[in-house]
């Protein structure tokens, strides 16, 4: 009786805490046409996950679904365990959310929404709204109707940064920003998470920025979660092999971890194998005359798509 | 060192934590940086490149681990007091990957190797960045 009695007390601090950000089976249409056919992706605390696909790949509706913005037709969401779409207040302060296209309260100065917003955030930092607003020359009191898409970007950063959120999402934050901003942006989503532990999450369809401070990478096709991997060891596990018809000839079954399969252009075939974490590589590796080369991850993405 | 030193090409199949661990083992063999030189805080380096500081770390802990480098309290990480300098065959040990790539490029491009010995030596004249 006592044992049983030490197993339930001691099973909360054992539990690990709820991921920041879960979903399980997402499945949404809109009008007959499948936006996500059953998604499953965990956010782990204190992780950098860069969310990747081509336009219309689904990138939007996954965060919003995972937010709790739209509802799914199936599967669910859950904010720091919470169901997604019933987050209380307290979740909501410890979130940042820069959305693609941020919502205008257009008739207010940008200086008058930033202070209004901060209200509502209790470790809203004032004095990075006003170093930040200085340093991307964004003037207080320009009117956010006549900011261009790019500056409306910015204050929409600023805005969620300055909220020191322990969970920042971003959907495509480098879509209206040009190279310097970009290069800007990535690095203050990197210092937050390498200084203050942030957990992002943040879409692009632009493989090196995604590669240059995400810890995770997911890639989205279709509708559907094609990778999901720590970033380093998609890049350690990945090899194209280049194997001579000779070769070619002997295969008969999939390599292990095949990903891919096409004639390579100067005879013989070319395949792409991706191993498991703790998998070795495929015995056709050590073949005399089968050349292996680690793939840029932009090529891995093609042929995991194709 | 600068942390200007370091070149990151985020596209490369090779992890930036890889790319980092490389270069700072040639530097370390290649004389440019010696023992008890300070290496680019964390900071600065993905501050630099904007990566992230989880990557830089990753690489420093890396080569402390493999005796390298050594924390030093206020002064970060530097170059350990190695106990012989890299000798020629550590050196060649750490370029000869680079000459297997070359080599196997030539022969698939087909290549004569005298006009690529050619190029090579006209390229170890240059100044390189």
């Amino acid at each position: 009786m006592n044992a049983m009695l030490d197993v339930s007390d001691s099973a909360p601090l054992l539990s690990p805490p709820a991921a920041p950000l879960a979903a399980d089976g997402l499945i949404k249409q809109y009008d007959h046409d499948s936006v996500l056919k059953g998604v499953s992706l965990t956010v782990e605390p204190g992780t950098v996950l860069g969310l990747i696909g081509r336009n219309g790949a689904g990138k939007s509706t996954l965060i919003r679904a995972m937010l709790g913005l739209i509802e799914p037709d199936a599967g669910t969401a859950t904010v720091w365990g919470e169901p997604a779409l019933r987050m209380g207040d307290a979740a909501k302060q410890r979130l940042g959310y820069v959305p693609q296209q941020p919502e205008a309260m257009a008739w207010l100065q940008v200086g008058e929404m930033l202070d209004f917003i901060g209200r509502f955030y209790p470790r809203w930092n004032a004095a990075y709204v006003d170093a930040t607003l200085e340093r991307w020359q964004l003037p207080r009191n320009r009117l956010l109707a006549k900011l261009s898409p790019g500056e409306r970007q910015r204050v929409a950063i600023i805005r969620a940064l300055a909220s020191q959120p322990e969970l920042l999402v971003l959907d495509e934050p480098a879509s209206a920003l040009d190279p310097v901003g970009r290069r800007e942006l990535l690095r203050e989503i990197a210092s937050r998470a390498g200084d203050s532990g942030t957990t992002v999450l943040f879409s692009t369809h632009i493989v090196s920025d995604l590669e240059r401070v995400a810890s995770h990478v997911a890639f989205l096709h279709a509708g559907r979660l094609l990778l999901h991997s720590e970033l380093d060891s998609l890049k350690e596990r990945n090899l194209r092999l280049h194997v001579p018809e000779a070769v070619a000839a002997q295969l008969r079954d999939d390599v292990p971890g095949e990903v891919s399969r096409r004639p390579h252009p100067y005879g013989g075939l070319s395949i792409t194998v991706l191993r498991g974490e703790d998998a070795p590589w495929p015995d056709l590796v050590q073949v005399p005359g089968v050349r292996a080369e680690a793939l840029p991850l932009e090529d891995l993405f093609i042929e995991v798509s194709a | 060192m600068d942390a200007s030193l370091l070149s990151i090409q985020p596209n490369a199949p090779e992890p930036l934590y890889r790319q980092i661990t490389g270069q700072i083992r040639r530097l370390v063999a290649g004389g440019q940086l010696r023992a008890g030189q300070a290496l680019p805080s964390v900071r600065e380096v993905a501050g630099l490149h904007a990566i992230n500081p989880m990557t830089v770390s990753r690489a420093y802990s890396q080569l402390e681990a493999e005796g390298l480098l050594v924390r030093l309290r206020g002064k970060g990480m530097v170059v350990a007091d190695l106990a012989t300098p890299p000798d020629l065959a550590a050196r060649w040990a750490l370029v000869d990957p680079a000459l297997d790539a070359l080599a196997r490029h030539a022969r698939e491009l087909e290549l004569p190797a005298d006009a690529l010995l050619d190029r090579l030596k006209t390229r170890l004249k240059e100044d390189l960045p």
